[in-house]
């Protein structure tokens, strides 16, 4: 195929600035009480924050305040908190788990806790050290630890309460996802779908920590948790499709693991969250659809019930998991309210799916794209592109998009405003080349079986930030920048959205327009998550990390400075990212 | 799983790749000079380290039996893929999340039996000890991969110029 033949399938670019006259302003959601005390915000995972001091009109005059060296150099990915009076922030492994006197001057330490972490953690996570953040609940900091532990920490005199082995690192398993906290439930989950893990989530009672139940992503009906009279897949029919949808039982060693942020419904009472890819890389290992990897789950917190499963990616290819976050927002399409869950996937397609029923309503892709031409709305399944399957036979499948870092690394999450209606999300524009070998499955070693160099995407910028309406799946407004774009996004009232750039930006955007406010250059690159909140003196503030990390430490070996015996060429497909940025985990904190 | 029947699984995975590698053993006449894998290794010595009061202790350097036999190194790049090493080093050891092997500069030490060291007994930060997969003779065969990889020039400066 030829380069304009393969671009000829890619996304449309954005409309021009400005052009989205009846996005008019809404109803602001009753009240914030400037306080941020789970990963994404809210249940809904919106990263949206009723704040608004800081204003477009203001903007430009944000500057930094306070910042804190973490004195860790994994990727900083993940947010802080900010509960009443204290802000809390957890470090990539070893874990540490600082909080923060909001009320002092300078921010002084009231205490950090320093778990014990085996260092073995750090040889079986794929991709970095990286942690995503603790949840507040009940008076407690819970979060994970890389080796497969959850604590539960006293928020106010930082004293463990109680520590609950969740996964086993002899496995292959390890544990960087934020856990989401319902009622008395802590609901976690475990890397290691490039370790031939059997993923699974669990539900741990809040009190104790003792797990109450365990439900696997993949495998027979009764070891995920489905019963046939309460699990109603949109799409499919039949028992066990867990383990009938991969051949020769592949389905025990098929990952499909836990590792990004969960939302949560309290009217259907459902909590939904995203599977990573299946294992090994090399698909012909494992014929067949492989569900519930790459897929959305819903599923009742209480007792870990799954409700219903749609899967993005059947039989992946590419390593496209869908662990990205879920958004809930009611949204109006084509006149008609919808309770809808929307979704930026690895793959390259945002979806727009009805919550109850996991139905599709709408699929575009936000990326450039080839793999498939589009989603057929009718059956949930994507229409291949042929010359774009992987495996040992096809030998290696030049020119894939996205690349297996995906259209959007499920590192970054995205934010939605229900005051511009826009959801905005940071981008990877970056293809792939991907050569699959037999993988051999040896315990607590990887299990992949692909060489994928990466190959810049069209358009000469590899990554960008942009605004999307997920009604009518168009894109409205994008920045691109030089590098892939590996930060969270945040919004707010004050209509000012928010992120970081690989080599070390940090910027506040008109939410409307795109238009750049305010950038500064914090010292690291950023693939964390900005989050915003009103501190005891009354004032808006912004906070977000620095600290390169997660694949981009990986893939620029020359961004390290502190292993003398451990020099890297620069990776060829951005070479000069270390003339920006080493690793360093820095807390910034801005205000006007 | 039990341990044996891992451990069987494993021999026999082993026995399947190194094939090749026990095709050049039975090259060369004299048998490896090293012990079983049963029996306890020496000590090996570390030459890089300090030495308290200048006086290194007591310990043996192993001597690699295939040192610089090609054929036996072509096995272990095999092994280097079969037993998934490339997918912490990188492909050719050039490195991912475990450290680059290729490039001539080492955390535990370079010589052979330094190499064979942090591959059989592992090392800190999740390096698998694979002694009890692989064996001495399996070991043997990836340390004498990573020292036949072509050395890059060591250039310990990045410039980018003025541009």
């Amino acid at each position: 195929m030829s380069r304009a033949a393969l671009f000829a399938l890619l996304v449309c670019l954005g409309a021009a600035a400005g052009d989205r006259a009846q996005a008019a302003p809404t109803e602001r959601p009753a009240g914030d009480d400037g306080q941020w005390t789970m990963p994404a915000k809210d249940y809904a995972a919106t990263r949206y924050s009723g704040l608004a001091d800081i204003t477009r009109q203001n903007a430009r005059s944000l500057h930094p305040v306070w910042t804190f060296s973490t004195g860790v150099l994994g990727g900083h990915e993940g947010q802080p908190l900010v509960v009443g009076d204290t802000m809390y922030v957890v470090t990539p492994w070893p874990n540490v788990l600082y909080a923060f006197d909001l009320t002092r001057e300078g921010y002084p330490l009231r205490w950090k806790y320093r778990p014990e972490v085996s260092a073995n953690a750090i040889g079986v996570s794929c991709c970095d050290i990286v942690n995503r953040g603790p949840f507040y609940a009940d008076g407690k900091i819970v979060y994970n630890l890389l080796d497969g532990h959850t604590v539960a920490v006293d928020a106010h005199s930082g004293r463990e309460l109680w520590k609950t082995q969740i996964a086993d690192m002899g496995e292959g398993e390890t544990v960087t996802m934020a856990p989401l906290v319902v009622k008395d439930r802590v609901i976690v989950g475990a890397s290691g779908g490039e370790f031939g893990i059997y993923g699974w989530i669990k539900g741990l009672d809040l009190a104790t920590g003792q797990t109450v139940w365990t439900a696997r992503n993949l495998g027979p009906d009764s070891d995920m948790r489905a019963r046939t009279d309460t699990f109603k897949p949109p799409y499919d029919h039949g028992a066990d499709l867990g383990a009938s949808s991969w051949a020769n039982d592949s389905w025990r060693t098929g990952g499909a693991p836990v590792w990004g942020f969960i939302s949560y419904d309290p009217e259907l009472d459902l909590f939904y969250y995203g599977t990573g890819n299946a294992s090994p890389y090399n698909p012909e290992q494992r014929l067949g659809d492989n569900k519930w990897s790459a897929s959305v789950l819903a599923r009742h917190p209480a007792d870990g019930a799954l409700v219903w499963a749609y899967q993005f990616t059947p039989h992946d290819n590419w390593d496209y998991d869908a662990t990205g976050t879920m958004i809930l927002a009611d949204l109006t399409i084509g006149g008609q309210p919808v309770k809808a869950l929307v979704h930026f996937d690895k793959n390259g397609f945002a979806y727009t799916l009805d919550r109850a029923s996991g139905r599709v309503l709408l699929a575009r892709a936000f990326a450039p794209v080839n793999w498939a031409r589009a989603v057929d709305l009718n059956t949930g399944r994507p229409q291949l592109e042929p010359s774009k399957q992987t495996g040992v036979s096809r030998g290696n499948v030049k020119g894939i998009c996205p690349s297996l870092e995906g259209g959007v690394s499920p590192s970054s999450p995205a934010a939605y405003s229900p005051r511009t209606h826009l959801f905005y999300t940071s981008t990877n524009n970056l293809c792939m080349d991907y050569a699959a070998s037999h993988a051999t499955r040896l315990k607590g070693t990887p299990y992949v079986g692909v060489t994928s160099p990466y190959i810049p995407g069209p358009g000469g910028y590899l990554g960008t930030f942009m605004a999307w309406d997920a009604a009518s799946g168009r894109k409205v407004w994008e920045n691109r920048e030089p590098f892939p774009t590996w930060s969270g996004a945040l919004v707010t009232a004050g209509d000012v959205a928010f992120y970081g750039t690989l080599d070390g930006w940090f910027k506040s955007v008109d939410a409307r327009t795109g238009e750049v406010l305010s950038k500064f250059k914090v010292g690291s690159g950023v693939v964390g998550n900005p989050i915003t909140y009103r501190a005891p003196d009354g004032r808006q503030y912004v906070a977000v990390y620095a600290g390169l990390g997660g694949d981009w430490a990986l893939l620029s070996g020359d961004t390290r400075s502190d292993d003398p015996t451990d020099v890297r060429a620069p990776a060829d497909f951005l070479p000069d990212i270390a003339r920006h940025t080493s690793q360093g985990g820095i807390i910034w904190i801005f205000s006007l | 799983m039990s341990p044996s029947r891992t451990r069987r699984r494993a021999t026999l995975l082993w026995a399947l790749v190194s094939s090749a590698a026990l095709a050049s053993c039975a090259r060369q006449a004299p048998p490896p000079a090293t012990p079983p894998a049963t029996t306890t290794l020496p000590a090996v010595r570390y030459e890089a380290h300090l030495a308290a009061g200048g006086i290194p202790p007591e310990g043996a350097m192993l001597h690699n039996p295939h040192q610089g036999d090609a054929a036996v190194a072509k096995s272990g790049a095999l092994l280097f893929t079969a037993m998934n090493c490339d997918g912490c080093h990188g492909g050719g050891g050039s490195g991912w999340v475990g450290p680059d092997l290729a490039a001539g500069r080492w955390r535990y030490g370079g010589a052979d039996a330094e190499v064979f060291y942090s591959i059989y007994y592992g090392r800190p930060k999740g390096m698998p000890a694979f002694g009890g997969t692989l064996g001495v003779e399996g070991v043997w065969t990836l340390v004498t991969y990573l020292r036949s990889l072509p050395r890059p020039a060591d250039l310990p400066t990045e410039s980018w110029g003025s541009k």
